[in-house]
């Protein structure tokens, strides 16, 4: 794609000479700034560490904001043991796992309608899906429970991934669909001209040109269905479907709550998902580099 | 601004059939896409379509969530009318979508452009990984651990009161979730937080689409940063800030998590949401059918926002050429 | 490409065959049951986990062909979806649940649990349990107090004072047994510039201490109209007028935070632990983890001068109609009720219901028991004032909020809460 620039505007902001000033001191100054905006938002992080290790009777002398003052790990062992944890990992993996591949396959078979397709009422089937996203939670619980008793898939897990399959897919659809419709026109023209199918297309032409942001939805996917609550607290009853956020609020007691214990287990709930994410930053920073393959 | 000059078809125009061997082309360009739409369109009358018509029709009804509902006609939109809860907690949607969707939107296009073209390029492309690693990373938190470990930061003996009695500000130690007027403050900040990751995301990976030779070329020409940003990043981003302010827009009007985790909607209703409001009918006063009146009414609310959104995506991206 | 696809695939396949092993539990036919899924949400450490799992353990000893299959469950999850989960066939047997209207009453009230009433005579449970105590067990259409048994409750608890004995030593306090020796303790304290109580704005403390001072005012009758609906309850009279008002006094002499409005439970209690505040006022469940980490001299005395203390019999052991092993869960009730159990309780900070204070070693849960059978005994127990009506408790919290912050009158206040209860039991009464 060839882009030119249109001259600035009368009016327009007087141009700035970039040069030397990039080169030198204001990237770093820029650099700096991003560098102490990033580091405060990891803050709240900071404290989550110091207290997953500190024994509940130093957490309840000394506060939150400690030294702890031994290294206290009992916390994220008792927290393992008590609520069985790798199955829980599990779980939480198989339903987060498959609700990410599953939307995006279903998003981008709806947004290739959509968006290249550019079927009649597009706006108005985009506008429907979205009702998916629009719904409070609370508001779907009753009926799908009911639902999924009719069905049978009460307290399984393959009702939370179809579920959140069309929950996400909904989000997935309406972004895909938004980029496709910016898609070149050329290149579907060529691709047809050499006897391509629509099926053919797809994989061949459209997919490799929205990597990054199916990566993107990939990520998305799998760390919102990992921490979703609410819908999972209902249909996942039994201690072998149930997920790792539900795990983690069962150590809020009627009147009684272990900080120190919930902290070892948010630590352990949030590193795969944090995991998860490290590992796709590759694919999404392969293009940052400078002459990604376009 | 720039234009991209890709190739401008309107709407519904059949592209002209190229010369030569024409593939079986079908009249209309909607036909045989139809397929594609099967999948998504069953499971979404299932799991969405059928549900939506039920809590309409317990909306209608007085139920606690157990044995059979009463229907009582439009007895529950009429409470719901004079309920001053529930209008409060629209006034504070209000504020939520400054801090979820506003705030959120214009510092994660600036901080996307600043990553992706003065740091992702004149540092190590790693540099910049690690940054919006660390600006995603709250939205990896379970939004219940991130409740708790907020209240330690801005309880009275908290973090940040120590923080300011450390600098000499001791003056400015405040109960900041306990006092209504504050709370809201205070929780749209911690909202901020929450959700600056999820643009910085999405505009870098549509800022990937974009042909690095583009920034190279503007340079030469003596662009500056700004003036990139401007013909460059935006136009080149705009179906994603359009995404992103309709998704934001909604996820802030249907807040809940951190509302529950944070303040339950208090001190004496300062932060409540519809949200939070409807799952406390439901789950808490056991009121089924009042909580799916205001769940009907929040989300008629959230489709007319929606509908107007996605109308003025469309007709930006008309005006724009883009198809 | 290809990869993609294959991975896309082999997902798909994966999660069509995730379905769950959903537990088939024993047959119809009861007595031929061989399993009990038993499921609670008491934590391990807790009085009731120790004591349960030891409950669980003789279970199985007599009952060699029977396997228990124990769960233990979010608060919050049983809280929500009872309903949904006993009335479905992936439930338990037995469970732990909330005692009240808006809890067991509600289920009761829709043919969802089973009717107790036959085994609680015949297994001399109604003897074992004071008439206080029978109160959160017998619903009638839903409303505690009388009718049928639906639950029996396993142990007891109440709200009282905790206080620091090195502080009170330290400004020359002594134990109060009159309200008006407690302002006087507390002038003492704020004289020399502490905070007396500790508090929680954001969550049950403040509502519990409000319910306190009012019930130093009140009677039996008052308990009946407001948590039985006997008779209308005027907010604007004393006792609740009372309570509300003399709350507001505390806050404004310094006796309470006023910047406790935000702090939750969890905070008020470690405040205690670390020694910041010389008293708390509140209930038995923190019992045990005092005695685990506070490193300091404490003990506990009932709110001077009352009568009526807020507090009543714990959770219940209730038995859902689609249970499929109900003989078992009876067995199993049965046996939470021996004094092997109800002992185990008390040693380790618990208050037992049918347990004997001479089968308590350690002194200070001796004196936490006698305590709870002195207010058991004059018919003291009051319960909590969030329970006439559902969603009550979010309702306290935010009136009481309005008091701490001062941002409001307890005219006001009052004004706020009536309106709720009103309502509420307008609805609970229709029928």
């Amino acid at each position: 794609m060839a882009v030119t620039l249109t001259p600035p505007r009368a009016g327009g902001r007087t141009r700035r000479v970039p040069d030397r000033h990039h080169r030198g001191v204001t990237r770093w100054i820029v650099l700096a700034l991003v560098t102490v905006a990033a580091l405060v938002m990891l803050v709240p992080f900071a404290f989550m560490l110091l207290n997953a290790f500190k024994s509940p009777g130093d957490y309840s002398n000394n506060g939150p904001l400690s030294w702890p003052t031994e290294f206290y790990t009992t916390g994220l062992r008792t927290y393992w043991e008590q609520v069985d944890f790798p199955v829980k990992l599990w779980n939480s993996i198989l339903i987060s796992g498959s609700v990410a591949v599953l939307a995006v396959v279903v998003s981008l078979l709806s947004a290739y309608a959509l968006g290249i397709g550019r079927v009649r009422g597009r706006l108005w089937i985009i506008g429907l899906f979205l009702l998916a996203n629009m719904l409070p939670q609370e508001a779907l619980i009753y009926p799908l429970y009911h639902f999924a008793k009719e069905a049978g898939l009460y307290n399984t897990r393959l009702a939370v991934i179809i579920i959140f399959t069309v929950i996400q897919a909904a989000f997935g659809t309406y972004l895909l669909a938004s980029v496709l419709s910016t898609f070149p026109r050329t290149l579907l023209e060529a691709a047809a001209l050499d006897g391509a199918g629509k099926w053919r297309i797809l994989w061949r032409v459209v997919l490799p040109n929205v990597r990054p942001t199916i990566s993107v939805l990939l990520v998305f996917f799998f760390i919102w269905t990992w921490n979703e609550f609410l819908i999972p607290l209902v249909m996942l009853i039994d201690n072998q479907t149930q997920t790792v956020p539900v795990a983690l609020a069962s150590l809020q007691g009627d009147r009684l709550m272990d900080a120190p214990t919930t902290n070892a287990g948010a630590l352990l709930s949030l590193l795969p998902a944090i995991l998860f994410f490290l590992v796709f930053q590759r694919t999404l920073a392969r293009g940052i580099t400078a002459g990604a393959d376009k | 601004m720039a234009v991209p000059d890709t190739v401008a078809a309107r709407p519904g125009a059949t592209p002209s059939p190229p010369t030569g061997k024409t593939p079986r082309r079908p009249r209309r360009p909607d036909a045989g896409y139809w397929l594609y739409l099967l999948p998504g369109a069953v499971m979404f009358l299932l799991v969405i379509g059928g549900p939506l018509i039920y809590t309409g029709y317990l909306s209608l009804t007085r139920w606690s969530g157990v044995g059979d509902p009463s229907f009582i006609g439009l007895d529950n939109y009429r409470t719901l009318l004079t309920d001053d809860v529930f209008w409060t907690s629209f006034r504070n949607t209000i504020a939520m979508i400054v801090a979820m969707v506003v705030l959120p939107t214009l510092i994660g296009l600036v901080l996307a452009a600043v990553l992706f073209d003065t740091i992702g390029r004149r540092f190590r492309p790693r540099t910049a990984a690690a940054l919006r690693a660390a600006f995603y990373l709250p939205q990896v938190l379970p939004v219940v651990v991130a409740g708790i470990v907020w209240g330690w930061i801005l309880r009275p003996d908290g973090a940040l009161n120590g923080l300011f009695d450390a600098i000499g500000l001791g003056a400015l130690s405040h109960d900041w979730l306990g006092d209504p007027g504050t709370a809201l403050p205070v929780v749209m900040a911690v909202m901020i937080w929450v959700q600056l990751g999820y643009p910085v995301v999405v505009f870098m990976a549509a800022l990937e689409r974009v042909d690095p030779e583009l920034y190279e070329a503007a340079e030469i020409d003596g662009a500056g940063w700004w003036r990139r940003f401007r013909a460059i990043t935006l136009p080149q981003i705009r179906p994603e800030t359009f995404v992103v302010g309709l998704t934001c827009t909604i996820a802030a009007m249907k807040v809940f998590g951190p509302i529950y985790a944070l303040t339950r909607g208090g001190p004496e209703n300062a932060t409540n949401v519809p949200s939070y409001f409807a799952y406390f009918t439901f789950f808490k006063r056991l009121n089924v059918g009042y909580g799916s009146a205001i769940s009907m009414v929040l989300t008629l609310i959230i489709v007319v926002v929606a509908v107007l959104f996605i109308r003025a995506q469309n007709r930006a991206e008309r005006r724009d050429g883009g198809l | 490409m290809r990869r993609f696809r294959s991975v896309a695939v082999a997902a798909t396949v994966a999660a069509l065959t995730a379905t769950s092993l959903a537990a088939c539990g024993g047959d119809g036919d009861d007595s031929g049951a061989n399993v009990l899924k038993l499921w609670h949400y008491e934590s391990a450490n807790s009085a009731m986990g120790i004591a349960w799992d030891r409950a669980i353990e003789i279970f199985s000893d007599e009952h060699p062909g029977v396997e228990v299959r124990f769960e233990r469950k979010a608060f919050e999850q049983i809280q929500q979806n009872a309903g949904m989960i006993i009335n479905s066939a992936e439930g338990p047997d037995i469970m732990e649940y909330n005692k009240g209207n808006a809890t067991a009453g509600l289920l009761s009230s829709q043919g969802l649990l089973t009717d107790l009433t036959a085994e609680a005579t015949e297994r001399g449970w109604d003897k074992a349990l004071s008439p206080s105590l029978q109160t959160t067990a017998r619903y009638d259409k839903g409303v505690m107090g009388s009718g049928n048994w639906y639950g029996v409750p396993n142990y007891g608890e109440y709200v009282m004072v905790y206080y620091n004995k090195e502080l009170f030593a330290e400004h020359g306090v002594t134990v109060p047994t009159t309200l008006a020796e407690m302002t006087a303790a507390m002038d003492t304290f704020v004289a020399k510039g502490v905070t007396p109580l500790g508090m929680s704005g954001a969550e049950y403390p403040a509502g519990q201490l409000f319910y306190q001072l009012a019930l130093s005012r009140a009677d039996r009758d008052f308990v009946n109209d407001y948590q039985l609906y006997a008779n209308p309850v005027d907010f604007k009279a004393d006792p609740l007028r009372y309570g509300a008002e003399t709350f507001a006094e505390w806050v404004r002499r310094g006796y309470i935070a006023k910047d406790s409005a935000s702090l939750k439970a969890e905070d008020m209690g470690t405040s205690f632990i670390s020694g910041k505040v010389p008293m708390i006022v509140s209930g038995s469940w923190w019992y045990g983890r005092f005695k685990s980490e506070i490193s300091y001299d404490w003990d506990s005395f009932l709110f001077p001068g009352n009568t009526m203390h807020a507090g009543s019999s714990g959770n219940l052991w209730v038995v859902p109609e689609t249970s499929k092993a109900k003989n078992l869960a009876y067995d199993f009730i049965d046996i939470t009720m021996r004094p092997e159990i109800q002992a185990l309780i008390g040693n380790n900070g618990g208050v037992p219901v049918a347990g004997d204070p001479a089968a308590i070693s350690d002194e200070k849960d001796r004196k936490l028991i006698e305590n709870f059978n002195t207010i058991s005994g004059q018919d003291g127990l009051a319960f909590y004032p969030d329970w006439p009506v559902p969603g009550y408790y979010d309702v306290l919290v935010s009136g009481f909020q309005g008091l701490i912050n001062q941002s409001r009158s307890p005219e006001q206040v009052l004004d706020a809460i009536a309106k709720p209860y009103q309502d509420g039991v307008a609805e609970i009464t229709r029928d």
